[in-house]
């Protein structure tokens, strides 16, 4: 690596940092009624429509979404492509703040949040969430390592911690050169591991739905589902890190990286092209493709996620595209949109729990999910400013 | 060795790749779950029921459930509706719905509990075990080890487990086949108790089924030939039977295949975890690709990557 990263460090309190404390805030509210008065006070969840947005967008999507970690890691770490060295240490903080914000969101969503902890200690094999509970949990971990040595690269040697605190300055240096130590030591280990840890769990969320054959729609209920939910999150990743990066750089006002960006870009055809040959090899296996075209909202929600997964495709292809910063963050945002949406079809719109019942996430529901994001936001904002993730301008 | 490193690339994303599949494609479906002997369960003759609701009553009352105020429902969907309320609900654990068919006009009152399953969708869906097939054939919930994660209300395929939405500690609420208050000292049901008509049996449920092939085979006139429970999602202690004109669909039952809904997710999960063979197998082709591409760096004393793939 020839060129160093830095922290940015740059005047953190601005407008976009109030802007982010309002939201943050206003979700707190709606959180109160939340958790003292009962889910009824705040969400439009009903008893056919038991997840609502917050699994729907928060943990399905998050966790998809935070793909761009093990992505880049395993294009650059394990296939060694050194050339995009300098997109893994942001991609590799989203997605630590991507899945702690999943975990948070679950937190939310449980309505006995306090027994979060069972799922470590009452093990039920046979459960989806068991496999997806554990993965995302051991994945956190080792994406909570995989960030150390940016915490260690900044502070180690140079601890000095305000007041009184002052007299740990040795001892936790000392915990700093361990840190070292061991980071150097394994981190091959969790590199690996991040990935394989992702596979299951990215898989898993697939699985789901699929133990409800007579809610699920046909255009979504296959058993093909859990490859069609890794490969998705593998497409997703690189346009993750192409929209993080162009907005950073615009909001942070740094050079647009549009060449390495671009370059990187041209994997995504590939990942993308195996899923839309998975996705449409198995609804013609099934025939199930003319219920698309039946003019439901369903019918048509599958259409409009296809054509946001299919326009990129092609659109990746063209050098042209490659080259110009707007028309990649378009075609990034399109995949980007096309997988939320594919979640909302699996885990919302595509769900029939009955008749009578509907849907639509409640104010409540959407301030609580963009204080997620905001928070989200103010993290990572404070990770680039603080730690060494963006590389020096070259 | 002179593998190129762009063919390395594909044979390591092909292997990998097939890995995966391994895991993802379903295998054959798990073994049926058998029925034990001594389970329990109802037998809910749907041509006897009158509709008095006085099962409903009695299931309020032994499960000191507060009743449920459906007054201006009218108003709201137009016409009266007989069920009271309209669906089960946190309070209200078995429910008396009056259906007409549509072809023959004929009026028929079914109830609806808990079908406590022989293959139970929720006892697979949960994360933590809370809710367990119990010896006595009742499906039951704890509600101390429940986290309120709510994937047994998506994994029930009749929708029976509720939740407590205005609580602000929610459980989730279902008919509990009286298994803690009254079969443990020997007593039926508190519904079958209370009906007045002889519409709801209770007792094991190999007599069950027996009874209900008597009956069907009693009164032909009278009964559809089939018992809905006896195979339908792997099968459910809680029975039904219908008039010949009217079809199970048409009284709620939902048209189901007869084997268990679980079955899929399962033999998916088992897949993964079978002997952590995919995954460590899956971890062993990544290490070789880093460990190869790491000592290729090495060797060629160089760290920038190429631009090919």
């Amino acid at each position: 690596m020839s060129i160093k990263a830095a922290p940015l460090h740059q005047k953190f309190i601005t407008t976009n940092f109030w802007i982010l404390i309002f939201f943050m805030l206003s979700g707190a509210g709606f959180a109160y009624f939340r958790f003292f008065e009962g889910f009824g006070s705040v969400t439009n969840l009903n008893k056919a429509y038991p997840f609502g947005i917050w699994i729907a967008f928060d943990v399905a999507c998050g966790v998809a979404l935070a793909a761009g970690g093990f992505t880049t890691a395993a294009i650059v770490e394990i296939f060694g492509r050194e050339k995009y060295h300098a997109l893994v240490r942001p991609a590799i903080l989203t997605a630590f703040i991507g899945y702690f914000l999943v975990g948070f969101a679950v937190f939310f969503d449980l309505g006995k949040y306090y027994n979060i902890w069972h799922a470590l200690v009452y093990w039920n094999g046979t459960s989806v969430l068991f496999e997806v509970a554990w993965c995302v949990m051991l994945y956190l971990t080792v994406l909570g390592i995989e960030n150390l040595p940016n915490v260690v690269e900044q502070f180690k040697g140079k601890v000095k911690l305000p007041g009184r605190l002052a007299s740990f300055n040795t001892q936790v240096d000392w915990m700093l050169g361990k840190a070292d130590w061991f980071c150097r030591k394994t981190m091959s280990f969790f590199v690996i591991a991040g990935v394989v840890l992702s596979f299951g769990h990215q898989s898993s969320l697939g699985t789901m739905m699929l133990i409800a054959p007579y809610k699920l729609h046909d255009l979504w209920y296959t058993p093909l589902s859990p490859l069609l939910f890794l490969t998705s999150a593998v497409s997703v990743g690189i346009p993750m890190v192409i929209f993080e990066g162009t907005l950073a750089t615009k909001f942070f006002g740094r050079k647009p990286e549009t060449e390495l960006l671009g370059s990187f870009a041209k994997y995504v055809p590939l990942f993308l092209g195996t899923y839309l040959l998975l996705r449409l090899g198995d609804l013609a296996y099934r025939g199930v493709l003319a219920q698309a075209f039946d003019g439901s909202v369903q019918g048509n929600s599958f259409l409009l996620e296809l054509a946001l997964f299919t326009i990129p495709y092609f659109m990746f292809k063209q050098k042209s595209v490659r080259q110009s910063g707007s028309k990649l963050f378009l075609c990034a945002l399109s995949v980007i949109c096309a997988v939320i949406l594919n979640r909302f079809n699996v885990f919302l719109i595509g769900m029939d729990m009955g008749p009578n019942w509907n849907y639509f996430p409640s104010v409540g529901e959407f301030a609580i999910t963009f204080a997620f994001l905001a928070l989200g936001v103010m993290m990572y904002k404070i990770g680039v400013n603080y730690l060494p993730i963006m590389e020096e301008e070259h | 060795m002179n593998i190129d490193r762009r063919k390395f690339f594909k044979l390591g994303a092909v292997a990998g790749g097939t890995a995966v599949c391994s895991v993802a494609t379903p295998v054959l479906a798990r073994d049926e779950r058998e029925p034990d002997p001594n389970w329990y369960g109802m037998l809910n003759d749907s041509t006897r029921c009158i509709g008095c609701k006085a099962c409903q009553a009695a299931c309020k009352t032994e499960n000191k459930l507060p009743s449920e105020a459906t007054l201006g429902d009218d108003k709201v969907f137009g016409t009266p509706i007989y069920d009271s309320p309209r669906e089960l609900s946190e309070n209200t654990y078995t429910l008396i719905k009056m259906h007409q068919d549509a072809e023959s006009q004929e009026t028929t009152f079914v109830k609806e509990q808990c079908m406590h399953c022989i293959d139970p969708a929720c006892q697979s869906a949960c994360i933590v075990g809370a809710l367990k097939k119990q010896s006595n054939g009742a499906v039951e919930y704890d509600a101390d080890l429940c986290m309120g994660c709510r994937y047994c209300m998506v994994a029930c395929p009749f929708s029976v487990p509720q939740f407590e939405w205005h609580k602000a500690i929610p459980s989730i609420k279902k008919c509990t086949l009286c298994s803690e208050s009254r079969l443990k000292k020997g007593e039926p049901t508190a519904c079958a108790t209370a009906c007045p008509a002889g519409a709801i049996t209770f007792g094991k449920r190999e007599t069950l089924l027996k009874v209900a092939r008597k009956r069907i085979e009693d009164h032909p006139g009278t009964y559809l030939e089939h018992i809905y429970g006896e195979k339908e999602v792997g099968g459910t202690n809680v029975l039904y039977l219908t008039k010949p004109k009217v079809q199970f669909a048409g009284l709620g039952l939902p048209d189901v295949k007869f084997k268990a809904v679980s079955g899929l997710t399962e033999s998916i999960q088992h897949r993964i975890f079978q002997y952590f063979i995919p995954p460590i197998a899956v971890y062993s082709i990544l290490g070789g690709i880093m460990s190869y591409n790491q000592r290729r760096k090495k060797n060629a004393g160089q760290t920038g990557g190429d631009d090919e793939y």
